[in-house]
């Protein structure tokens, strides 16, 4: 009996040990402790021993009930510390819910970007009005008089206001370097700013041409400013905008408000400069034209050109988004279609 | 514009082992964009020259024939070709498998293989000029002729362009990157470039001096619009072709060859960028004179175009009239004719503004008139003159120059400027030494000249036209001669004189931001004009609203005076894909009001900064559709830190619907609106299904705060109950009188706040009733309340409702 009782003991902790669920310790209980359990059957047997064993043996056999019954609500216990009370059929591979779906436009994006990085470097944001006199878009920009551009073949001029002093003809901004002179009119040097916006052309559109498009200029005005300082800042901005080292290069360009004037090239980062489709083979890419004010643009906003020098860019957000982007056809970022614009978020 | 390195190599001996790439690349660099350099060789590859041995007729068919060509080193081949002028003996242009050729000169390039034609094996194809691109050079008497070439000292399987002598490499350049330099529209142009770029020599024309005593009549009497005007009659001419490698580089360069005097003229041109003329000396009557022509005076030109003349034109005239449109175009009557034997050549420099005026009144510029415009200088008459000389005695040995005349009435003057060589360090941010500046400028025609602290240029002539005429310019010259890239990096320094503070600036970006990234919203660009049909269905009227002169479309001529037509075109659009969406733009917007400006001497229309929204669903929950448009804005001011927004109902916007608008407030200012927009005007638009709740804000009046604002609050120590209340009301009640009555509970203490949860009509509510939800906090700052404390409170509200709106509870 004494035997018996011992390999009882030792087999109800294993069995107990061994439950992996409260439903399975719970067959595992009644195995053991049920009415016909193996310990209730030991019990049975009691009556039959000799009466001076009775007692020892009633409470070697109570003791182990006890023992078993504290083993299993301890067991107890712990799975019902371990487990879940969902389902086993829950999926976690369906996909989470969306946040709200909402974005700025990829120009803006690419915008607040250069914000960033200009302001990183002390420029202020400036911007004008988009409805502009003749006089602030060409005269004071050492236009010629006759120049190409202001013929209404390339500038939308306002009926009613298309003839008479420049002051009083009016057109759509046809780029954004009469702010330039509306800042330095109205603030003192030295000057450091940029004024981004929106310019207007009247122009046949293609995927490469649009009559409405985004211009981010950026103008230091100081004394003793190389080109070569001009360089080092734009190549600044674009490594900071692209995340990367890019390359620039400036080679020699004419623009009546510039003298020298740039053209200003950035490594083509499509194919790394070994040329590709995107650079047409060269491994550059024009982006802006730039280069120091000239002379009578300082003048017009009252400096003095001997003093004053400076540095000057024009960036084509467009054709930076379409670089960022891979975007193939410019006319999509005024096609307000949901679909395109959506991929930028 | 197309140049040919041969012919550049006529002026400046560039090493024939020169990387052309690296030339490409050094003159973008430093003069003009290399857009693209072709070996014109390429072209040609497996065309050969090829004799034919036989000609023998087709067996299927009566057109064709099979000829025997030798192909080279005696390798016969049967051509099948259907030539009109096949001929034993004749050396023909032979496309070998591998070639390309245009079919009878039309479509695509296409590659050349073995073939049957009509049953007969041909080995390529026997071409004809236009096949093979050469037309303007071969020019064919019938569409069946092929291209003959026995003429040419070249054994039969030669390379055709080793034949013609076109291996030659045709550099593109951007016309855009020289529109400042009239200098460089030729080739001796940029051989002076390239020779100041590789320190080689350029080469130089002699003067012409005439031997003549007869001066030819010419008569200027506009001497500001044409400076110089050389007349040169010359005997003993006549037509005909000119030589073959002359007509092959006008042909390079993308002219055309037309008889020997109109080439050399062009040849001219296209060498040192002047233009000149002849004129059939038999048709000039007297003399010539140049002068403005008369209002009305009529004219023909060569490309028969029937002009009237304006008296702002400048003609060449003889005694009787306009026989040219000077610096533009000749006439048709006086210029070089089948029978012309004599000529008056015209050297003239004209001035640039009017031959441009002039070009664009007719729609016709030339080739002439769009290098004037750049403004050539009077000197370089001279060197024109020497060549057309030149090339006169060779076409023509028995020519003989009879009168002459050299009217040089308005020197060019050349630019001289002084440019302090410390300004020139500081500027260039380097100091490049004396000798090296003087070489550099030296070669290309600058005389400079130094004392201790001064730098004296003379500008050359061909660069004094107004392209060079300040010291920025000298410094640009300096800086890419030396090269751009040989100037090392500099840092940029500055002074921190504050932080960039800018509210404005930044309102609109939180405003954008809180529209885009808390909202959901997608922002969107529009043009700045409107289409017609969304501005007549969402403005009231058109009056103050500006238009273009010259719109994209006649019904796009407006200018955007609010965003909603644009936003409601970008509706139309996505309608297609989606039914549910919200959009902004921020933009200016124009109004043809009150003209004034910040700047002087500006007259500008009022111009403001507009923020507009569309919320757009289907129509079945017009109320949840607006109060989550209205969400949106009424909490803008909180997350963008700005003053607050009330909404009132003082002024229907034209485009709403007659109930669902309001009119939104800061202070006592109307800035704007939000509205659910009218049926009437939704289909106008062309919106078919969804309903849209439109907002307008004016962005200039909102108030950004200078820094936030927002107060901590104590949290409150003792519990606060949430306490709904449910009830019945006259449906016309508004939420705002609601609100009011019950808040004027709070002022004993208890009461919190109310809110708003739930507006319900439908089938438990009576008709003209609605079921109203609104939530009490109750809870006192000194202890917690009891059960019956928050009951009492709550009823006194409830009361209140009952005796105000008969406001019953469920």
């Amino acid at each position: 009996m004494k035997e018996k009782l011992e390999a009882l003991l030792k087999e109800g902790t294993a069995r107990i040990e061994a439950a992996k669920s409260e439903s399975e310790l719970q067959e595992v209980k009644g195995a053991l402790l049920g009415k016909q359990g193996s310990v209730t059957e030991l019990m049975k047997e009691l009556p039959k021993l000799d009466v001076s064993l009775r007692p020892e043996m009633g409470k070697a056999v109570n003791n182990v009930k006890n023992l078993l019954a504290e083993q299993i609500e301890g067991k107890r216990e712990a799975l019902k510390l371990k487990a879940s009370e969902i389902a086993p059929d829950f999926d976690c591979t369906i996909p989470g819910e969306a946040p709200l779906m909402g974005g700025l436009h990829p120009i803006t994006q690419m915008c607040y970007d250069l914000n960033d990085a200009f302001r990183s470097m002390g420029f202020e944001v400036f911007g004008g009005p988009e409805i502009t006199s003749e006089y602030y878009a060409f005269d004071n920009l050492n236009f010629p008089p006759n120049h190409p551009a202001r013929e209404s073949m390339d500038t939308y001029w306002l009926e009613g206001h298309d003839s008479g002093e420049a002051n009083e003809k009016l057109c759509l901004r046809p780029h954004l370097t009469g702010d330039s002179v509306r800042y330095m009119q109205t603030h003192k040097p030295p000057y450091r700013f940029v004024y981004p916006g929106r310019v207007y052309r009247n122009e046949t559109t293609d995927a490469r041409h649009e009559r409405a498009f985004f211009q981010y200029e950026a103008l230091i005005v100081d004394k003793d400013f190389t080109y070569t300082a001009g360089k080092v800042m734009i190549k600044s901005i674009l490594s900071k905008v692209f995340g990367q080292d890019v390359p620039v290069r400036m080679r020699a360009g004419f623009f009546p408000f510039v003298e020298p004037g740039f053209e200003i090239d950035m490594g083509c980062l499509v194919c790394g400069g070994k040329g590709c489709s995107v650079c047409k083979h060269v491994g550059w890419i024009e982006i802006m034209p730039g280069g120091t004010p000239h002379p009578n643009v300082l003048r017009a906003a009252g400096l003095d050109p001997d003093e004053y020098t400076g540095f000057y860019v024009n960036i084509g957000l467009d054709r930076l988004v379409m670089m960022r982007y891979g975007v193939d056809d410019v006319r999509l970022f005024h096609s307000t279609d949901l679909r395109f614009l959506k991929q930028f978020h | 514009m197309k140049l040919s390195l041969n012919w550049i190599k006529d002026y400046v001996k560039i090493p024939d082992d020169m990387d052309l790439s690296r030339l490409a690349y050094d003159l973008t660099m430093s003069t003009v964009e290399v857009e693209g350099a072709e070996n014109l060789r390429d072209r040609f590859d497996n065309i050969v020259v090829g004799e034919i041995k036989e000609v023998l007729p087709h067996p299927n068919a009566d057109k064709l024939r099979v000829c025997k060509v030798d192909v080279g080193a005696d390798d016969i081949k049967d051509i099948v070709c259907g030539g009109s002028n096949l001929e034993v003996g004749m050396k023909v242009v032979v496309a070998c498998p591998g070639a390309m050729v245009r079919w009878h000169g039309e479509g695509e390039p296409v590659e050349i293989k073995n073939t049957k034609l009509r049953g007969v094996a041909s080995f390529g194809m026997i071409c004809a000029a236009v096949e093979v691109g050469l037309a303007d050079l071969f020019p064919a008497g019938d569409d069946h002729e092929i291209m003959d070439i026995t003429a040419f000292d070249a054994p039969a399987g030669t390379h055709l362009a080793d034949a013609l002598g076109l291996n030659d490499i045709i550099l593109e350049i951007d016309n855009k990157s020289m529109t400042n330099r009239p200098d460089l529209w030729g080739h001796y142009g940029i051989a002076r470039e390239l020779a100041a770029l590789y320190d080689l020599p350029l080469v130089e024309f002699d003067k012409f001096v005439p031997d003549v005593k007869e001066v030819y009549d010419v008569r200027i009497a506009d001497t500001e619009r044409c400076p110089r005007y050389i007349g040169a009659k010359i005997e003993g001419l006549g037509i005909k072709p000119s030589p073959f490698e002359m007509q092959s580089r006008i042909w390079r360069v993308g002219m055309r060859p037309i008889n020997a005097l109109v080439d050399i003229t062009n040849y001219v041109m296209l060498a040192v960028g002047q233009p000149t003329h002849v004129f059939d000396s038999t048709h000039i009557i007297d003399h010539i004179c140049v002068r403005r022509a008369e209002d009305g005076e009529k004219l023909q030109l060569l490309n028969d175009k029937d002009l009237s003349l304006s008296s702002d034109d400048l003609v060449i005239a003889d005694a009787e009239g306009a026989v040219a449109l000077a610096g533009v175009m000749g006439g048709a009557k006086d210029s070089v004719l089948p029978t012309t034997n004599s000529v008056i050549l015209e050297i003239a420099n004209f001035e640039s503004k009017g031959i441009r005026r002039t070009a664009l009144r007719y729609d016709n510029r030339t080739e002439a008139s769009s290098r004037y415009e750049k403004a050539i200088d009077a000197e370089r008459c001279d060197v024109a003159l020497s060549l057309s000389m030149k090339l006169f005695s060779e076409l023509y040995p028995d020519m003989k120059l009879v009168a002459f005349n050299d009217k040089y009435e308005k020197k060019t003057v050349q630019s001289e400027i002084d440019v302090e060589t410390l300004w020139l360090e500081r500027r260039l941010g380097k100091r490049i030494p004396p000798e090296v500046i003087a070489k550099k400028l030296g070669a290309m025609g600058f005389k400079v000249s130094f004392t201790d602290t001064n730098m004296h240029v003379v500008v050359p002539t061909w660069r004094s036209t107004g392209d060079v005429s300040i010291k920025a310019d000298i410094m640009e010259e300096v800086a890419r001669m030396y090269g751009y890239e040989n100037f090392e990096a500099t840092t940029i320094t500055t002074s921190f004189d504050g932080a960039i503070n800018q509210l404005d600036t930044d309102l609109i970006r939180r405003v954008k931001e809180y529209l885009a990234f808390r909202s959901g919203m997608q922002e969107i660009f529009t043009y700045p004009w409107m289409s017609e049909e969304c501005v007549n269905a969402i403005l009231p009227t058109t009056d103050n609203v500006l238009s273009l002169a010259t719109p994209p479309s006649p019904t796009e001529r407006f200018i955007k005076s609010s965003l909603l037509p644009n936003i409601c075109r970008a509706i139309v659009k996505n309608e297609r894909n989606f039914e549910r969406f919200d959009i902004f733009e921020e933009s200016k917007v124009f109004l043809d009001e009150r003209y004034t400006s910040n700047y002087k001497n500006e007259k500008l229309p009022i111009e403001e900064r507009h923020l507009g929204c569309a919320f757009v669903g289907k129509s079945d929950d017009i109320s949840a559709l607006y109060r989550h448009a209205k969400g949106i804005i009424e909490a803008m001011p909180r997350f963008t830190h700005m003053e607050g927004f009330t909404f009132k109902k003082e002024e229907k916007p034209y485009y709403a619907d007659e109930v669902v608008w309001q009119n939104i407030y800061v202070g006592d200012k109307k800035i704007g609106d939000i509205a659910l927009l009218s049926k009437k005007a939704a289909l106008a638009c062309g919106i078919k299904v969804l309903s849209a709740v439109l907002v307008e804000i004016n962005m200039d009046e909102l108030v950004p705060f200078k820094s936030r604002t927002n107060r901590f609050v104590r949290m409150p120590e003792y519990p606060m109950t949430d306490y709904d209340i449910s009830f019945l009301v006259d449906s016309m009640v508004k939420w705002e009188e609601i609100y009011t009555a019950a808040m004027e509970k709070a002022k004993g203490g208890l009461l919190r706040s109310v809110s708003f949860v739930d507006e319900y009509k439908g089938k438990q509510v009576p008709d003209g009733k609605k079921s109203l939800t609104i939530r009490l906090v109750i809870g006192s700052d000194e202890k917690t309340l009891t059960a019956s404390e928050v009951e009492e409170v709550a009823n006194g509200v409830m009361k209140k409702l009952s005796k105000t709106f008969g406001a019953e509870r469920r």
